[in-house]
């Protein structure tokens, strides 16, 4: 439909620009002839000025003596001028294919022509749903505040992981804080919580999220986002080259591609640009892969010997595989989410996209509360698709 | 669906630039009249496409159609629906593709009304105004997208800046732009003559009805931008010399001198390469304003340098136009033929004064806008140049051009007896003499320049009127005949005494409203009486009212002079949950003599103690009235300029048809 659409826009503007072949007549406004008109008009106006008193006669003589001459000499340049020519028929039409060949080529590059247009009056559904969502999170929040026993601890994360969905980083923030005391409180519970300090201070590493994240770290030092922000801490205080070597070292630790790797990859080449290192690349850090089929023992070794190039190769052809399973299975879920972040590490947006959107369609039937919806949701609007 | 149609349409549009950039200027060098003729429908391809797309962007705003970034950025489900519309244009991708828009209404309008135009002019100029096209239409598309999109789209918009929720607002800046890009085609016209090495009377007089259309526009824009200033701002003043004023206002003093130097290359044939270059320029002032405003270079120099892209786009696009332009000229304008000559003592002569003041006073004006720019990115220091500076360099300039512009127009072409002259204006100077020291009198207090220039603009005002009697002879001959004569006048004359009388009148208002202001800014609790300029003023409270997207405190004023109540007056303090801002909403009683101007500042305490106590601004401001006034006579009197006949005049078969059957008629 919109293809319609954007063909007959392009077919108005080929007719428009097409027009002067419809207009044969081929007498020319001619710049003399043109020029002597204005002179004789203002001759006219003399006489007319002088006839009302508003020059005397003999300015009225004066100023057309000057006109009159001023038109001799437009009389003499007349001869000099050319005739006008109306060929060219070929390159008018050339010209005006040319404009939706060239407005084609920049929109492909700029357009979106995916995205519907969605006016604010047909969403209802989702704002009766968003509200739910509101009413449902204040009782939540007041259920976990009557709790005399203080409130389970995945509830109060439940919270605040929505509340940080919704936008509200600060309320996030204090539904966390609830927790983080508590013996129960993973490094993930920890991390999340800095997350949300460091939002809601607009990306600022405080003090207090500051130590949220060692003890994130103390509890499990792989943990990537507790990691991330310990680096971006670094990075705050100074410690530019520590951040970076910190956020290297935990790339050089990933069993295979992770979801995380490219922000990580893409926060050590911020920082690297600024103190002079050499950028990195997420193919540098994949050493193996467990999309199927698995490679052997001898592929792996094989990998490790092979420069950086024929690596990325080989997890292409490792990628290539998964892809062709999957077109004989297409119901493995978790196989198309793989894919999707293979895609996505890669930097194949386009075929990343198609992965999560197949994903997406497999993932309807699943429990609302399914975290694979939610990473789901989240890569396709990362995709921008 | 909506939204990338808009996309795809201004992407045809930037082809169909292009194609107009190339196609006709080749057509006229060689002449190809079908070439050439092919800029009148490119032209017309150019306005439709980009039409469509501002309409496709308007509407994703009417409906709050929040899969568009610069909508959801820039609007709210909860905004009324006039400021929906006019956030179209509030952003920065939205007001550049009003700017584009302009740019192609210009286009086809002379396409379209420019039927006395010679083709190879008319190919070459809608040529060069392809190429500023070409230059915006990309910009506008590969760094400031006005339909990027977001999915899945956020529940709601961040809000248009409440300041900007104005009606003033909203119509200042397409006023702005068409007079600022109206110049565009003033500028187009010059290169193209330029490089057609030909300027003469016949251009001079085509291009003047465009000149005008962009300085009437610009005008309005400008004083619309101030009365704004005036009432929304809450500071009570029309004119900040801020940066953002200064860059239209340029524009505007060129323009001015434009106006009238084009009248001595059309009725005289002098002042040629002058006039070519003050269209240059004037352009060029555009631009550097939309550069200067649109690259964030005033918020400050550090946030251009953060997010360079634009700012360096639209530099490079300024060097190129300005650069390539100055350039064309120091090559082609030596060519050309001197014009006639005149005595030092001639309409000509005064018309260069006047543009000499002009462009001294644009200079002095460029010079307090850059200085602080030019200073923070050499040295860091922020300095802010404000009215001091300018009351101080630019209106001595002004004072001396306005005393010329009484005396102007009654000086005749090529030479004129200054004898004459001075007789008949001699009254009016002693009568301008008196009226300052009466003024004086009156008034007392007030600095020296005040009455001065009270003097001056009453010296303007009774000469225009003075030309004008002696034109109509009114007096000397009956009545019927004055009437009969001023209908006889050319409408060109009038609207130069309507704009004549208008900047008199106006400047009554800047006087009075700057010399004689008094204010007040006090603590108020309900029950003071606040006493100024004979008014008692008091202060009734302070309750809540919501508005559509915004609560408001709303304070009531009882307004009485010697006791008799005369007005009420509800000056609001508003407060945006949204976009999280406020603003003040002044409440003014406007009257010929001056406007009682109050605003609600801010709660004096927040303490339960001190509830109800307010910090309050009132001030008297004699004749602000008359500036409205005169920018609307400014406006008007360059309609009835535009509407004069002879800028219509030259097309060819019409002016042989005329000839035939109209000539006695006339």
């Amino acid at each position: 439909m919109i293809w319609v659409l954007f063909a007959g826009l392009a077919a108005l503007t080929v007719i428009i620009m097409l027009d002067p072949l419809r207009r044969s007549e081929a007498v020319a406004a001619d710049r003399i002839a043109s020029a002597v008109t204005v002179h004789v008009d203002q001759l006219r106006e003399i006489d007319k000025d002088a006839e009302r008193g508003l020059i005397s006669t003999e300015e009225a003589k004066a100023a057309k003596v000057e006109i009159e001459r001023r038109l001799i000499a437009l009389e003499r340049t007349k001869s000099t001028t050319g005739h006008f020519e109306t060929g060219g028929r070929g390159a008018l039409w050339l010209s005006a294919l040319m404009v939706p060949l060239i407005a084609g080529a920049l929109y492909i590059q700029l357009g979106s022509p995916r995205i519907p247009g969605v006016p604010f009056a047909d969403r209802k559904e989702e704002r009766v749903e968003e509200a739910q969502i509101a009413e449902l999170t204040g009782r939540l929040l007041e259920r976990l505040q009557g709790d005399p026993e203080g409130g389970q601890t995945e509830g109060w994360m439940l919270l605040g992981q929505t509340y940080m969905r919704m936008g509200e980083y600060a309320d996030a923030a204090s539904a966390m804080e609830n927790v983080i005391g508590r013996d129960d409180a993973t490094s993930a519970i920890l991390s999340q919580y800095a997350q949300a300090l460091v939002a809601t201070e607009n990306g600022i590493v405080s003090p207090k999220a500051r130590t949220a994240i060692r003890r994130a770290r103390e509890l499990d030092p792989t943990n990537p986002a507790a990691t991330f922000y310990e680096a971006i801490a670094l990075d705050q205080a100074g410690g530019s080259e520590q951040a970076h070597d910190l956020l290297v070292a935990r790339l050089e630790q990933a069993a295979g591609p992770e979801p995380w790797m490219e922000l990580f990859v893409a926060q050590a080449n911020r920082i690297g640009e600024a103190i002079g290192r050499e950028p990195v690349s997420v193919a540098t850090f994949i050493s193996a892969t467990d999309a199927p089929p698995k490679p052997t023992r001898e592929d792996l070794a094989a990998a490790s010997e092979m420069s950086v190039e024929d690596r990325a190769a080989f997890i292409r052809s490792m990628v290539d595989g998964l892809a062709n399973r999957l077109a004989e299975d297409p119901d493995d879920l978790d196989g198309w989410l793989s894919l999707g972040n293979a895609y996505r590490v890669l930097g194949e947006t386009d075929k990343a996209r198609q992965a999560f959107e197949t994903a997406e369609a497999l993932a309807k039937n699943l429990a609302l509360d399914d975290p694979r919806k939610r990473s789901i949701r989240e890569a396709l609007s990362n995709l921008g698709g | 669906m909506i939204p990338e149609t808009g996309q795809f349409a201004l992407a045809l549009a930037l082809a169909a630039a292009l194609v107009q950039s190339i196609l006709p200027m080749l057509g006229a060098a060689r002449g190809n009249l079908l070439w050439m003729r092919s800029a009148r429908s490119s032209s017309i391809a150019q306005l439709v496409l980009i039409g469509i797309s501002f309409v496709a962007l308007m509407r994703s705003f009417v409906v709050s159609d929040f899969t568009v970034l610069n909508v959801v950025e820039n609007s709210n489900s909860l905004k009324p629906m006039l400021f929906k519309v006019a956030g179209t244009w509030g952003s920065h991708e939205g007001s550049l593709l009003l700017w584009v828009l302009i740019l192609a209404i210009f286009g086809a309008g002379v396409a379209l009304f420019g039927s006395n135009i010679p083709d190879a002019l008319k190919a070459r100029t809608l040529s060069v105004q392809a190429w500023i096209s070409t230059g915006f239409l990309s910009f506008l598309l590969l760094t400031s997208n006005p339909f990027a999109r977001v999915f899945p789209p956020p529940l709601d918009g961040n809000d248009l800046n409440p300041l900007l929720q104005d009606l003033g607002l909203a119509m200042h800046p397409p006023l702005l732009y068409f007079g600022y890009v109206g110049f565009s085609i003033v500028f187009s016209f010059a290169v193209a003559a330029l490089i057609e090495g030909r300027v003469d009377a016949a251009w001079a007089r085509w291009v003047r009805p465009w000149t005008l259309v962009a300085w009437m526009s610009l005008t309005a824009g400008i004083a619309l931008g101030s009365w704004w200033a005036y009432y929304e701002l809450g500071w009570g003043g029309w004119w900040f010399w801020d940066p953002v004023e200064n860059v239209s206002f340029m524009p505007w003093l060129l323009g001015t001198a434009l106006l009238h130097s084009a009248i001595v290359t059309e009725k005289r044939g002098a002042f040629k390469s002058w006039t070519i270059l003050l269209a240059i320029l004037t352009f060029s002032l555009s631009l550097l304003g939309t550069f200067i405003v649109r690259s964030g270079l005033l918020t400050s120099v550090h946030a251009f340098a953060v997010d360079p892209e634009r700012g360096l786009y639209i530099l490079g696009l300024l060097a190129i136009t300005i650069g390539g332009s100055l350039t064309l000229y120091a090559w082609r304008a030596p060519a050309m033929e001197g014009g006639g000559l005149f005595t030092p003592i001639s309409r000509e002569a005064g018309l260069l004064v006047n543009n000499l003041l002009l462009a001294t006073a644009t200079a002095t004006v460029l010079f307090g806008t850059l200085y602080p720019l030019v200073l923070e990115a050499v040295t860091g220091d922020k300095i802010s140049v404000g009215p001091p500076f300018f009351n101080a360099t630019f209106i001595p300039i002004m004072l001396p051009l306005v005393v010329m512009m009484g005396i102007g127009p009654f000086l005749s072409w090529k030479r004129t007896d200054l004898k004459g002259v001075f007789q008949r204006l001699r009254f009016l100077a002693v009568l301008m003499g008196l009226a300052g020291l009466a003024t004086w009198y009156v008034l007392r207090g007030g600095p020296v320049l005040a009455y001065l220039s009270v003097a001056i603009a009453i010296w303007l005002l009774l000469a225009t009127l003075r030309e004008w009697t002696v034109r109509i002879r009114l007096l000397d001959v009956p009545m019927s005949e004055s009437i009969r004569r001023a209908r006889n006048l050319p409408r060109a004359s009038h609207g130069m005494t309507m704009a004549h009388v208008g900047l008199a009148i106006a400047m009554f208002g800047f006087v009075g409203s700057s010399a004689w202001k008094s204010e007040e800014i006090v603590f108020v609790q309900p029950g003071s009486i606040i006493e100024i300029a004979g008014f008692d003023v008091r202060f009734d409270g302070v309750e809540q009212v919501r508005g559509p997207n915004y609560v408001a405190d709303r304070g009531t004023l009882t307004v009485s002079r010697e006791g008799e109540f005369v007005t009420t007056l509800y000056p609001e303090r508003r407060s945006y949950p949204v976009a999280q801002s406020r603003t003040t909403e002044s409440a003014i009683r406007s009257t010929l003599a001056g406007d009682l101007y109050a605003s609600l500042a801010e709660p004096a305490s927040e303490t339960a103690s001190d509830q109800g106590a307010w910090t309050l601004r009132i001030l008297y401001e004699p004749l602000v009235f008359f500036i409205w006034m005169g920018s609307i006579m400014m406006i008007f009197g360059g309609g009835l300029s535009l509407s004069d006949r002879r800028l219509r005049v030259g097309a060819p078969r019409r002016a042989i048809k005329s000839k035939i059957a109209a000539t006695p008629a006339e």
